[in-house]
Order: structure tokens, then sequence, then C-alpha cells
């Protein structure tokens, strides 16, 4: 009897931490996502008017959604990519590869608040980096990266697509940890860098590249902050994302039933493309 | 990196071989850009800051003609900063002391002991990690308004104590599960009770882990930019983060200042960071794994 106390008294704080901050806003979420509800309004059974309206005929939400799911294949490949090749070439232990480890860390470890800070700055039209290295070449060019519609969305995913950060570090704390003598049995072989990458380091690293794709995908889902800090979801919505069609639709607009929606819709799509992932890469688990 | 090169020159496929010098050629090229995108802007920026507003618009890729640092102090002027700081600080580190103590109490109720409910605590906990916070903001700031949590400090504490919870969860059972059980039960027989064994014996040998979850914890906080924003409203009460929404929004005009504060906010955790780099990486490392 006085031990269950003891285990009740130990995990009561985080019980109620978890039940302030994610199960009863969870509750909320899911309950007023039936409804309509807007502010000063009161709160009225919707069935899945909410649901329909947002799939079938907000322009703003299929956009975000658009946007967000091509974000999170991209964030998937190209920046995982881009991650473990990194990591390969500083495997391979140039003499470079603390200073270079640390530099690419450190997009990483600064808020990404700040990031959006920097790339605001970098890519303003009048005095920014970009187009004052442009116009070295070519003295009239003027080009409003964020708030064109044409280079909106690219200039945006230029600020997270290229820093692998986290990829890296975890490919290479991984390639660390493999086998010396297996590595040497294949150069003795006469495995050349390529084979060696491709035939045996890789399918080695397979487990962690998957927790890589999970982490950088999912971290699509939380992009607010930069998005927030250079282009508020516009020009139009082309770079509209679902956190910010919440913000939107919450805290400016008032619509609370309609946000809890989407907020609804955004979860279940984190969870689907942790699922999806997991499939992938367990799938090949078995054919090995 | 000799044996390597030997073994390329043995292979008598010139196609093969143009290949993979063309491979080695890109890899350079790849280094390169990489750190270009990594220290471009950063060292643009830094630099930038010593300059004036004028010379900001009339020479942008050439170093200031005077350092100046006068567009730091207009930057402390404009925005108090100073303060901001203060909050971020306040905030990061109690966030970290809620987050470990907490953990690391039901952590080791949910390693060690068999109860009906572990199973389905320990899979309600992990289920944090899928809930993603943009979706539940509204509840969430209706939730920390009704409970009194709304424009402070503590409200923020609270929150990412809370959203650090799996990843701690999960480093903390883990480590606890290295301890030898062998250490408790002696303890048992020289008398000391639950509470005892907990604080005077597990409690201090699970420091490694805290330290690990600590570092995610702290820089979780530190970092944390939506719920500051929908949480927080008057000044006092803000974080550094939110310091750089203030500077784009009301002095935008003021390039030099702009430029000086997005410094001020990135230059310590820069600093920070290649200070403890090992703790940093490591913590990092554990937390991505066990998440």
């Amino acid at each position: 009897m006085k031990r269950s106390v003891n285990y009740a008294l130990y995990i009561l704080p985080t019980l109620l931490l978890f039940l302030v901050v994610y199960a009863v806003p969870l509750v909320v979420l899911v309950g007023t996502s039936f409804c309509s509800w807007k502010t000063g309004g009161h709160l009225t059974f919707n069935g899945l008017g909410n649901y329909i309206q947002i799939i079938a005929h907000d322009d703003v939400f299929q956009a975000g959604l658009r946007n967000n799911v091509i974000w999170i294949l991209l964030q998937a490949t190209v920046n995982v990519a881009i991650g473990v090749i990194f990591a390969l070439v500083l495997f391979r232990k140039p003499f470079y590869w603390k200073f270079a480890r640390t530099v690419y860390m450190i997009p990483s470890i600064i808020s990404s608040a700040a990031m959006g800070m920097l790339f605001v700055c970098v890519f303003n039209p009048e005095f920014g980096m970009v187009n004052n290295i442009v116009r070295l070449f070519n003295p009239t060019f003027n080009q409003n990266w964020f708030m064109s519609y044409d280079t909106a969305f690219a200039t945006v995913t230029f600020t997270w697509l290229p820093y692998a950060g986290m990829v890296m570090l975890l490919i290479l704390t991984e390639a660390t940890s493999i086998d010396r003598s297996i590595i040497e049995a294949a150069i003795v072989d006469g495995a050349d860098r390529l084979q060696l990458n491709l035939r045996i380091i890789l399918p080695l690293l397979k487990n962690i590249i998957g927790t890589c794709v999970i982490l950088e995908s999912t971290s699509m889902l939380k992009k607010l902050d930069i998005i927030m800090l250079t282009t508020r979801g516009g020009p139009g919505s082309t770079t509209m994302n679902l956190p910010m069609f919440i913000y939107k639709t919450a805290m400016v607009e008032n619509n609370f039933g309609l946000a809890n929606t989407a907020g609804v819709l955004l979860t279940l799509l984190g969870c689907l493309t942790v699922l999806l992932i997991n499939k992938i890469f367990s799938v090949g688990k078995e054919e090995s | 990196m000799n044996h390597l090169e030997q073994t390329i020159d043995e292979r008598p496929n010139r196609g093969y071989r143009a290949l993979l010098a063309l491979l080695s050629v890109l890899s350079v090229l790849f280094v390169l850009f990489i750190f270009v995108i990594s220290l471009g802007p950063l060292l643009w920026v830094f630099i930038s800051s010593f300059k004036s507003n004028t010379e900001i618009l009339s020479s942008a890729l050439t170093l200031p003609t005077k350092w100046s640092l006068k567009n730091y102090a207009m930057a402390f002027k404009l925005a108090p900063i100073a303060n901001f700081y203060g909050n971020s600080v306040i905030v990061a580190v109690s966030t970290t002391i809620l987050n470990v103590v907490a953990l690391s109490m039901s952590s080791y109720v949910l390693a060690r002991f068999a109860f009906r409910l572990r199973g389905f605590l320990k899979n309600l906990f992990g289920m944090a990690l899928l809930i993603p916070a943009a979706a539940i903001m509204q509840p969430l700031y209706l939730n920390m308004k009704t409970l009194g949590f709304y424009d402070t400090l503590l409200g923020l504490v609270v929150c990412y104590a809370a959203f650090s919870l799996p990843v701690t969860m999960y480093i903390m059972m883990s480590y606890y599960l290295t301890i030898p059980k062998e250490l408790e039960e002696a303890a048992l027989i020289d008398g000391a009770g639950f509470n005892q064994t907990f604080w005077k014996i597990i409690f201090p040998l699970a420091k490694p882990a805290m330290a690990t979850s600590g570092v995610l914890a702290f820089i979780g906080a530190w970092n944390e930019f939506q719920i500051a924003m929908i949480l927080t409203s008057s000044t006092s009460k803000r974080t550094l983060p939110i310091a750089l929404l203030y500077f784009k929004s009301q002095f935008a005009s003021d390039y030099g200042a702009m430029f000086a504060a997005t410094m001020v906010v990135v230059i310590p955790s820069i600093v920070v960071f290649i200070l403890m780099q090992k703790q940093v990486v490591s913590g990092l490392v554990a937390g991505a794994v066990k998440g």
C-alpha cells in the first residue's frame, strides 16, 4: 500500500505537466474541431462542417497543406541526403573535419527565429548580401526574394533545406561506431571510396538514416518562427504552411473552431508521416 | 587514404576512374558550399553590424570604414534587450530544473517497478512526441489563461518543461536500467526507505543522464519562439527570440540596430555551443536517437 502511494507521488509532477500542456488541450482540440466557435460567439456543434469547409473550400488551408507536404518530402530526401553526404566526407577525417563539424552545427544550434532574421537581412532587396553580389555582375538587378510570387517559396525553403547539422552529427557518430575491421577488410579486398560508401557504410547506417528522416520531416510540422519572421505565409499563400494557418485563423481571425480542425489535421499528418517512414524503413529491414 | 588511392589506380576501367575523379571534385565543391552557407550569412551580418546605416546601403560588401559599436548601443536602447535576456535565462534555467527533477522521479518509478498502470503511463507520455505544439496552440493558450499562467514566465516554464517530457523520459529510463539493482537491495537491507534510496543513492548516480537531458531541455527553452509569442504580451515577460520579431516589426528602418540585435541573440548560443560542445553533442545525439 505504502509503495503505490510512493509511486503515485513520484509520477504526479510529470503527470500534471502532461495533463496541463498536452492532455487537456488535446481533448479541447478534438472536441471543438467539430464545433463552430468564434470569438464572442457560442460553441455550437457543427458535425463535420469544419472538416468539409476546410478541406473542400478553404484555398488557404489547401495551399498550406500542399506546401507542408512538399516541405516534408524535400526535408526527408534532400536535407537528409545533404547531411549524410557531408557526414561521409567528414568520416574520412580530412584535416578540417572538426572545424567543419562545429561550423555546420551552428545554424542548427541557434534559434530558428535568429536564422529567419539572418536571412531577412541577407535577402533584403536593397542592402542584402545576395542582391549586392549579383549587382557586381548586373548593376540593375533587383529581386525581392521573400516577397515576389516566383521566388518566395524557394527562398523560404532555402532557409532550412541545406542545414542538416543534426543529420550530419547523428550519421557521423553512428559511422564512427562501425567496427573498423569491416572497413579495413573491404579496403584490403580492393574496395574504392565509392564502393566502400555505397556497399559497406551506407547499408550499416540504415536505421540511423531512418531516425534522421523522421526527425527532419517532423520538424516541418512546427516551422512557424521562420515563416513568421520572413513572409507570414505570403505573398498570397505561396509560403503558407499549417502552423502559420493555425496561427492566423486562431490568433488573428479568432476562428477557433476552424483553427482546431486544422490542428487535428496537422496532428494526423504528423502521425501519418511517422507511420509511413517507419514502414518504409522496416520493410527493408526484413529483406536484409 | 593511401590504400584507397592505390586501389583506384589499379582499376582498369577508365570510365569508372573518371567517375571517381569527378566525384572527388564534386565533394570539394560540396564542402565549399557547406562552408559558404553556414558561415556566409552569419559573417556578413556580423561585419555589417559595425557599419553605419548609410554605409550598409552604399557599400554592402565591403568592410566597415570604421568599426563602431553604435548599432549595439542603439539596439539596447530601442528594445529592452537586457530585459529579454534576463527572462530567457530565468525561463531556460527553471525549465531545465523542473523538467529534470520531475522526470528523474517519474522515470525512476516507470523504469524500475512493475505496477498496473506502468505500460499505459509510458505510452501516454510518449504520445507527447506526436503532438506538434502548433496543433494545440489555441487550446493551450486557453488552458494557460484559465490557470492564470498567461503572460507569466511560469507559464512558459510549465510549457517548455512539458515539451521536453518525452525525450527526457526516454533518456532517464534507459539510464536507470543500467544501474544495478543490487544497490537498491543493499540500501533496503541497511534500512533505507523508498525516499532515502532514491534521493541519496539513485538521484546522485543519474547525473550523467540528467546532464544530457538538461542540455536538451535548456536549448529547447532558450530557442522557443511560437509559444513565447502566443503566451506573453507585455514586454517585461518576453524572451530573446521574440526580441527579433520586435525589431523586425517596429525598427525595420534602422538596419544597423537590426543587425546588431540579431548578433546579440546569436553570439551567446554560439559561444556556449563551442565551449560545451562535448556535452551538447552527446545530448543532441542521445535525444534524437532515444526520442
